[in-house]
């Protein structure tokens, strides 16, 4: 047996010895390709397990906030955009579209196709055609596995290390957050440049205004830098101007050619719908592992609490992580 | 905790979370004094490159002059990708992406809407920006635990391809074929 299928076989074990295999952990051998090299696990990663592990990174975003309590809204933006992923490369992914209650300005995406936006960046949404663009950027995202991508580099790195010390949470981080570590430090820009461009097309083929996208990074270069609920956005990403520069020069060649585009307006948030919590809310009373009936095939529970995996440092978004 | 939010169309008011109906009453007749007392906002602009001030919001149009990196302007209007400016050296179109809006303070009760009148309408909303809020941060996320029961309802609110391509239409919508950028024509 070659030294990487042993590793990933011990991983298995040892997460299997700490409890971990049973309700709430994802099945590691099954997980990576077992044989492969370690620099090579996670482009072992199938659709499916893509999809696992965006599901536990996004049950655990919901656990820091949850979703505005508005059942059309929620409705309304699964429409957008299912609509939206439907121009792309993988229209058939299991996608869920999500406003989460926080005043934060920010979107998130996981693997596999979960995609949640702030309701404090929502908010300051004009139209259709910029929630299409803002989901698009985060469409951009899962469609070209960028988090695998780091995902990858950052197992490589940091696996062999983790695994020695045989800490059951260290394993479960290397996971998922190790890959989060990487994307916690700020991402490579040109996966963000990429994913606007993305986000501009996909917006366009939809039939919407290709500039929504545009006109959000105008409202977030224009906020001041001392804002509180842009400070996660303005430490993990390149500043909007920058962004608005490259995306640019890459339409300039274009902008005759595409087509104009609708601009919708766009659903408001329910009048009855309380604000937002001035922090986000503390995990959600009664948090507990996953159901086998509740859980895709490859995982077989929710991960428990106190993990110390930051999952949001594994999500990648439009305006941070 | 000061909170700034705006109510109805345009109407901007301030006060605390704990004022009581009556002061939220007198706020509110200010700040709709305030807001008919004021012009709209003016959308200042500074050029990020230098750029032909095209008379037509299309490259091929005549140029009205040659502006240089720094130039400022005023927004009047937009269509598409390009902004209708008026600047000391004439009045016409430059890419959106060429320029950039003035700053702009959170809690200055536009609900970070700072484009509002340039890149849509004012529109209600419920919470705006409100000074010191940081809303979710790293802590909160190294913290967050698996939630399954919004899970769940993260699950039921999802739609179908068909559900959300009839939604799409039922708006006016129609797919286009466009290449991804940097694609060969």
């Amino acid at each position: 047996m070659r030294r990487a299928a042993r590793f990933w076989l011990a991983v298995a074990a040892l997460a299997a010895g700490c409890g971990l295999a049973g309700a709430a952990s994802i099945d590691l051998g099954r997980l990576f390709d077992i044989g492969k090299d370690v620099a090579d696990a996670s482009k072992g990663m199938d659709e499916k397990d893509e999809i696992a592990v965006g599901r536990e990174i996004a049950g655990r975003m919901l656990g820091a906030a949850p979703l505005v309590s508005d059942p059309e809204l929620q409705a309304y933006v699964n429409r957008v955009g299912r609509w939206v992923a439907s121009q792309s490369e993988r229209p058939d992914l299991p996608w869920h579209f999500g406003v989460i209650d926080t005043a934060s300005i920010n979107a998130f995406a996981a693997p596999g196709g979960y995609v949640l936006i702030t309701r404090g960046l929502y908010e300051i949404l004009d139209g259709e055609a910029q929630l299409a663009g803002v989901l698009g950027h985060e469409i951009g995202h899962v469609v070209r596995r960028h988090h695998i991508t780091v995902m990858q580099k950052s197992a490589a790195i940091s696996a062999g290390a983790r695994i020695a010390q045989g800490n059951r949470n260290q394993i479960i981080n290397n996971l998922i957050g190790s890959g989060a570590e990487v994307m916690a430090r700020g991402l490579d820009k040109s996966a963000e440049f990429e994913s606007d461009q993305i986000g501009v097309v996909l917006a366009a083929r939809a039939g919407y205004s290709p500039y929504g996208l545009i006109e959000v990074l105008h409202k977030l270069s224009a906020r001041a830098g001392d804002d509180a609920s842009l400070a996660l956005l303005f430490k993990t990403h390149p500043h909007p101007g920058e962004r608005l520069t490259e995306l640019g020069t890459a339409l300039t060649p274009r902008i005759s050619t595409l087509p104009a585009g609708k601009e919708p307006p766009i659903r408001q948030v329910a009048g009855d719908v309380p604000p937002p919590p001035a922090a986000s809310a503390p995990a959600a009373a009664g948090t507990r592992a996953l159901t086998a009936d509740e859980v895709a095939p490859t995982v077989k529970g929710g991960s428990k609490g106190g993990l110390g995996v930051d999952p949001g440092s594994v999500l990648r978004g439009i305006f941070g992580r | 905790m000061h909170v700034v939010r705006r109510d109805g169309d345009g109407i901007i008011i301030a006060g605390t979370v704990k004022a009581s109906f009556m002061m939220t009453g007198l706020l509110r007749l200010l700040g709709l004094m305030l807001f008919v007392a004021l012009p709209a906002a003016a959308q200042p602009v500074t050029l990020e490159r230098d750029s032909p001030l095209y008379a037509e919001a299309r490259l091929e149009s005549a140029q009205v002059a040659q502006l240089k990196q720094g130039a400022s302007g005023e927004v009047i209007a937009k269509q598409g990708a390009w902004l209708n400016v008026k600047t000391p050296a004439g009045t016409g179109w430059l890419f959106s992406f060429n320029v950039r809006f003035q700053s702009q303070k959170a809690g200055s009760g536009d609900s970070g809407s700072a484009l509002g009148n340039v890149i849509g309408p004012r529109r209600n909303v419920n919470v705006t920006a409100t000074i010191g809020v940081r809303g979710l941060d790293e802590q909160d996320l190294k913290q967050a635990s698996f939630n399954a029961g919004q899970m769940k309802a993260f699950d039921a609110y999802t739609a179908t391809k068909q559900a959300a391509e009839d939604a799409a239409r039922a708006t006016g919508l129609a797919p286009a074929q466009v290449e991804y950028l940097g694609a060969r024509p």
